[in-house]
């Protein structure tokens, strides 16, 4: 794994607003940064990424299905009861997911290490799937990149095959926050996705969605959704006037309610119990968890939700070496060991390993300066170099 | 999407051998509206949400003169994409016909299961606006007195079950979405994140 400075396209925004990738660049402050690209071996990434990362997953489903049938699991995830028997309900269902992101700290020597699993409300997905996959063909094309260079990125493909499966008939929406762009364009592209792959669709403000008389949601438009993807967390869905009618509404949504289980720090706790010395898990408890004492002072406090890493702090020799603020943390934490992210050129990427269903798709970097990787970091592309 | 779709980008990946990545990328909404416009600029609430314009084929949509005779014919190959999986399956050609009228229905080739049955398609929908977020999708005849229908002529049914009436409007192609029965609540999501500026992650 190397990062290596290759030089930006001197078209690149022009080509982003071509490609419809209008967020390339936030509030002022760049997000998509191509002057330099991360360089991994094919070994590297399908032995320390792609192998893991569906291991993990695995794991993570073993994990789910052990926590539908444990109240005290769903508990310790701090779960309201309110949720439970939509949880169990669409796991018991087989209700499908879509996707997720398992994030890494891994720099090519050793093994990745899992640090949180996005399972519920991921982003970066379009500028993984299409714009980061344009930069590589532009650059083979142009011959900024080595020919026969290549990229871990089949999520474009493997989503549409993915709605194709899983999408009942009948009408799907796609909701998330109209006002943040990165939320609304995830929404708009999967639904972009979905038409291609045969489905009648409709992108909604989450503001617009409806409850009909007869259990199922909708939009203004009254017409039942027969799926609705909601780029929303489950734990603020349940919250909501319409939580309590979720359990037995008719539509089916994406993620599913058992998703709940995965994206929780509270899962890098119950990982460890379950594959003690996995070699891509950290020693991870919960904080009133006497094993603590184990970390020897060398650890992250993860509150059990929160987004972008927010109010994580970390701890060397039981001194707060970094932290970062935020709103959550009132539901709890987890310790968990440290695996500081790799410096690069002073830079510390953190490696985001895309499943869709239930295979790794592909993946993406995000670049930060400081050793927490937060809304701010940027979006830097990948390439596997000729072997 | 089909072949000569004016709106769809296609890049083939340089090299079609065995590769870790999509062999092709291809996207129709986002290329021409962009990701963020399509949700900032236009999703507004005020939009007449249950408006929606209603053509047999795109050779109506583009004599009627209000949209491009290649953004007709595109409309209309998303919906006949759609077609196959959001058409409403039936078990009997008299169960149809009971929702769709006589000599409207015909055999699923592709279906799997019991219900083999689908109706015709009778023409396609989209939204008067783009702000509605709504993408093409076929709408199939609706068999007049079953369901307590209106009585409006030329009324038709989505593959979710909605009803569209139209001749009533300002053009033959103006339709109207008929409201769900009993009253639809909103507004129910939302209000726990409203301390957050977004919820990825």
């Amino acid at each position: 794994m190397r990062r290596i400075p290759i030089g930006e396209r001197p078209d690149w925004r022009a080509r982003a607003q071509e490609a419809g990738f209008t967020f390339h660049t936030i509030d002022g402050a760049p997000y998509w940064d191509e002057s330099h690209a991360y360089a991994f071996t094919l070994r590297e990434i399908e032995d320390d990424i792609e192998g893991p990362a569906g291991d993990l997953h695995a794991l993570c489903l073993d994990f789910a299905a052990a926590a539908v049938a444990d109240e005290r699991i769903l508990a310790s995830l701090r779960i309201p009861e309110s949720a439970w028997d939509a949880v169990r309900e669409s796991w018991h269902r087989g209700d499908p997911s879509l996707y997720g992101r398992l994030d890494f700290s891994y720099g090519g020597t050793g093994p990745a290490k899992l640090l949180e699993y996005n399972a519920d409300t991921p982003t970066a997905l379009y500028e993984t799937a299409v714009f980061q996959w344009l930069w590589l063909e532009e650059g083979l094309r142009d011959g900024r990149l080595p020919p026969g260079s290549d990229q871990f990125n089949a999520v474009h493909e493997r989503l549409i095959d993915r709605l194709r499966r899983l999408a009942p008939a009948g009408l799907t929406g796609f909701a998330a926050e109209a006002a943040a762009p990165e939320d609304i364009g995830t929404a708009a592209y999967l639904q972009d996705c979905a038409v291609q792959a045969g489905c009648a669709t409709i992108l909604l403000d989450l503001a617009q969605i409806g409850l009909r008389a007869d259990g199922a949601f909708c939009g203004p438009d009254e017409r039942p959704l027969a799926t609705l993807f909601k780029l929303y967390p489950w734990e603020w869905a349940f919250r909501d006037a319409f939580g309590a009618a979720i359990g037995a509404a008719s539509t089916r949504f994406l993620e599913p309610p058992w998703k709940m289980v995965l994206s929780n720090k509270g899962l890098l706790a119950h990982l460890w119990a379950r594959a003690p010395g996995h070699p891509n898990l950290l020693p991870c408890f919960f904080e009133d968890d006497p094993a603590c004492a184990g970390l020897a002072g060398d650890y992250v406090r993860k509150p059990l939700l929160s987004r972008e890493g927010a109010n994580i702090e970390m701890f060397s020799g039981d001194l707060r070496i970094a932290g970062a603020e935020g709103p959550y943390g009132a539901e709890g934490f987890v310790r968990q060991a440290l695996a500081e992210l790799p410096a690069f050129d002073g830079r510390r990427p953190l490696v985001g390993a895309w499943m869709v269903g239930d295979a790794p798709a592909g993946l993406c970097i995000r670049e930060s300066e400081g050793p927490i990787t937060g809304d701010g970091a940027l979006f830097v592309p990948h390439l596997i170099e000729p072997g | 999407m089909g072949d000569g779709d004016p709106r769809a980008r296609t890049v083939a990946a340089t090299e079609r051998a065995a590769t870790k990545r999509s062999q092709t990328v291809s996207t129709m909404l986002v290329a021409g509206a962009g990701l963020a416009a399509l949700g900032l600029g236009s999703l507004t609430r005020t939009a007449p949400s249950k408006d929606v314009l209603v053509y047999p084929d795109p050779a109506a949509c583009a004599a009627e003169g209000i949209r491009p005779a290649d953004a007709c014919r595109s409309e209309y190959a998303t919906a006949r994409a759609a077609y196959p999986r959001t058409a409403p399956h039936y078990d009997t050609l008299d169960a149809c016909a009971r929702h769709h009228g006589s000599f409207r229905c015909l055999t699923d080739a592709t279906a799997t299961g019991p219900q083999g049955i689908v109706p015709r398609m009778a023409g396609y929908m989209i939204g008067r606006s783009a702000a509605q977020g709504v993408t093409p999708e076929p709408v199939y005849d609706h068999a007049s007195g079953h369901g307590g229908h209106n009585g409006h002529g030329g009324s038709y049914c989505t593959g979710s079950g909605s009803r569209v009436s139209t001749g009533s409007g300002g053009s033959a192609s103006s339709g109207k979405l008929v409201a769900s029965k009993g009253k639809t609540a909103f507004g129910g999501f939302g209000g726990s994140g409203k301390s957050f500026s977004s919820f990825g992650s």
